[in-house]
């Protein structure tokens, strides 16, 4: 562990009336696991949305490699090395599996559209990244998410499970420095899950550093380093999956106290 | 015989009996015929580009290919510029129009878009009915220059007169437009405009920058549809603002579902059918009385969309067993 990869300063979002996410501050240190849970409507697929783009903070600061990213686009932020899978999949269905996770390797980072067009004109299939290095590699990041036999399949035949994975794959093709991840366990069944977990250890062990949120419990605790609670949008407390676990805040949230009736 | 080579000996086979053609069919009629479709061929092929493969439902298509024909045409008569020259302006400056029709579309999709997009074609068509002084209103501009001779070293010379001869001019321009087609579209930039197409919101996470792929999508569209414009109006030599009209994009919208949205050859096959099935049956319009082409077009774009909804290309994947069933390929 090396120090916070990406820092947020109280950071807030509003939608009409409703506070979704309330001053919240937090650090995902390099090279953890770090777990986000909350009852439903906690604001953690908010928080996600503010980190890669998809919603513009209210108020506060997201800082990685020593820039304020907060209400940069999604592509912009994606290109600067942070990747996302989404709570409902959202994968190419009339692509193939393969071109599913190709479509991530295409360097976008240096090269403009029309830059791109015309190299798609004047090269050869084989110097894009699609050709057979890309080929190469999109096998590759498969077979890593155990989908290979899967490769010519179109997206959309495959089971939900499935489709969690190649997502994730595609994710990977970006070669992202962070990686957060809406629910990956959701939708799925124990063996699934187990599965799920044994591979976001291993894109762990990869060196890529790693934000998950998840309902369900036994996931986060197991693979989670630290782990955040949010709470109507506020953060109610941090820690290892230990000490979360006897955290009277947290058992409050979840099984509601006094306080919290309304929810 | 393996696939490639299978697909090789139809190739030359089919080069073969595009460049003889004209010989071995010389009805003028048959030929003029054939010009049309090819022209037919690039308009629908540009507007497959934005539909089929990047999603971007454009029914103010014809806009561009009447801005091309337009754009070119004045030049000439206004100002007496060579067609040569008139040809990539009237692509330039309808690709120039596509940058315009393409900022909507960053935020815009679906219907927003489609209804956005004929707004943008009605605006210019009425233009071109009302600017009297420069397109001569309804009456349309006639007179315009054909394609003036093309020298050759010896002393030979290409003259465009004869339709034969725009038919190989034609033929060029299809052949590079078609190759030009495969080359964005089974490339990283096709897999870019396919994942666009499929989850907007998805490419955004993969680093897309979408607004300027749109962007840069509505440019090459927009230029190959003036290109088709400035080839018609040097060839029919007399445009009206007719050329604006929706039923045309319309058209150009049959002949692409009828031959396969999001195929490369769909558009081929949807234009040189609908081209010559509509002159085929002009005969019925003596009896019924009315313009037989819209009612044609309407039926074939139900009956595709009910009964084959990947075009006749996709009939064809279908019966040759599906080269693992890959649509918008």
């Amino acid at each position: 562990m090396a120090g916070a990869v990406l820092q947020g300063v109280n950071l807030t979002r509003w939608f009409g009336g409703l506070c979704a996410v309330k001053e919240v501050n937090f650090e995902i240190q390099a090279g953890e696991i770090l777990g986000l849970i909350g009852p439903n409507g906690a604001g953690k697929t908010t928080l996600i949305n503010l980190v890669t783009g998809y919603y513009a903070p209210n108020g506060g600061d997201i800082l990685y490699q020593e820039r304020n990213i907060a209400g940069m686009k999604p592509h912009t932020i994606n290109n600067m090395g942070i990747a996302r899978s989404f709570q409902i999949v959202r994968i190419f269905p009339k692509l193939t599996v393969l071109d599913n996770v190709r479509s991530g390797l295409v360097d976008r980072r240096t090269r403009s559209p029309i830059r791109v067009a015309l190299d798609s004109i004047l090269r050869s299939r084989d110097s894009q990244m699609i050709g057979r290095a890309g080929q190469a590699r999109g096998e590759e990041l498969l077979d890593f998410v155990g989908l290979i036999q899967y490769r010519d399949e179109l997206a959309e035949n495959l089971p939900y499970a499935y489709c969690k994975r190649l997502e994730i794959a595609r994710a990977l093709a970006t070669e992202p420095r962070i990686l957060l991840l809406d629910e990956p366990s959701s939708g799925l069944n124990p063996k699934e899950q187990n599965d799920q977990i044994t591979m976001i250890r291993r894109i762990n062990a990869k060196g890529i550093t790693i934000l998950i949120v998840e309902h369900v419990m036994k996931v986060i605790m197991d693979i989670s380093n630290r782990i955040m609670v949010l709470h109507y949008g506020e953060k109610i407390a941090e820690g290892t999956p230990e000490e979360i676990y006897r955290n009277p805040k947290v058992v409050e949230a979840y099984l509601g106290g006094e306080t919290s009736a309304q929810g | 015989m393996n696939r490639t080579s299978i697909k090789l000996l139809f190739g030359i086979l089919g080069a073969m009996v595009l460049l003889a053609l004209p010989f071995l069919i010389r009805d003028r009629y048959f030929q003029h015929l054939l010009v049309l479709s090819g022209i037919f061929v690039i308009l629908s092929t540009s507007w497959n580009f934005l539909a089929g493969y990047s999603g971007l439902l454009n029914l103010g298509h014809v806009a561009f290919f009447g801005i091309g024909g337009y754009s070119s045409a004045l030049l000439a008569l206004k100002l007496g510029l060579s067609p040569w020259v008139g040809l990539p302006s009237g692509g330039i400056i309808a690709s120039l129009f596509g940058i315009c029709l393409g900022i909507p579309s960053f935020r815009l999709s679906g219907p927003y878009l489609a209804i956005t997009t004929i707004g943008f074609s009605e605006i210019l068509r009425l233009i071109s009915m009302n600017w009297v002084e420069l397109t001569r209103g309804s009456l349309g501009l006639y007179g315009i220059p054909p394609f003036t001779a093309l020298k050759l070293p010896g002393g030979l010379s290409i003259r465009f007169v004869s339709e034969q001869n725009v038919y190989y001019l034609v033929l060029i321009f299809v052949v590079l437009t078609l190759v030009l087609m495969h080359k964005l579209t089974h490339s990283e930039f096709g897999i870019t405009l396919k994942s666009m197409r499929e989850d907007e919101t998805g490419a955004e996470s993969i680093g897309i920058n979408t607004s300027r792929y749109k962007l840069t999508v509505f440019m090459i569209s927009a230029f190959l549809a003036g290109l088709a414009g400035s080839l018609y109006a040097h060839y029919i030599r007399l445009i009206s603002p007719e050329m604006l009209s929706l039923g045309e994009t319309f058209s150009v919208l049959t002949m692409v579902m009828v031959g396969g949205l999001g195929t490369l050859f769909g558009p081929v096959i949807g234009a040189v059918l609908l081209t010559f099935l509509s002159e085929g049956l002009r005969f019925l319009e003596d009896i019924v009385k009315i313009d037989i082409r819209f009612i044609i077009y309407g039926a074939l774009l139900i009956l595709t969309i009910l009964f084959m909804r990947n075009g006749i290309v996709g009939l064809f994947r279908k019966a040759g067993q599906s080269d693992s069933g890959r649509p918008g390929d």
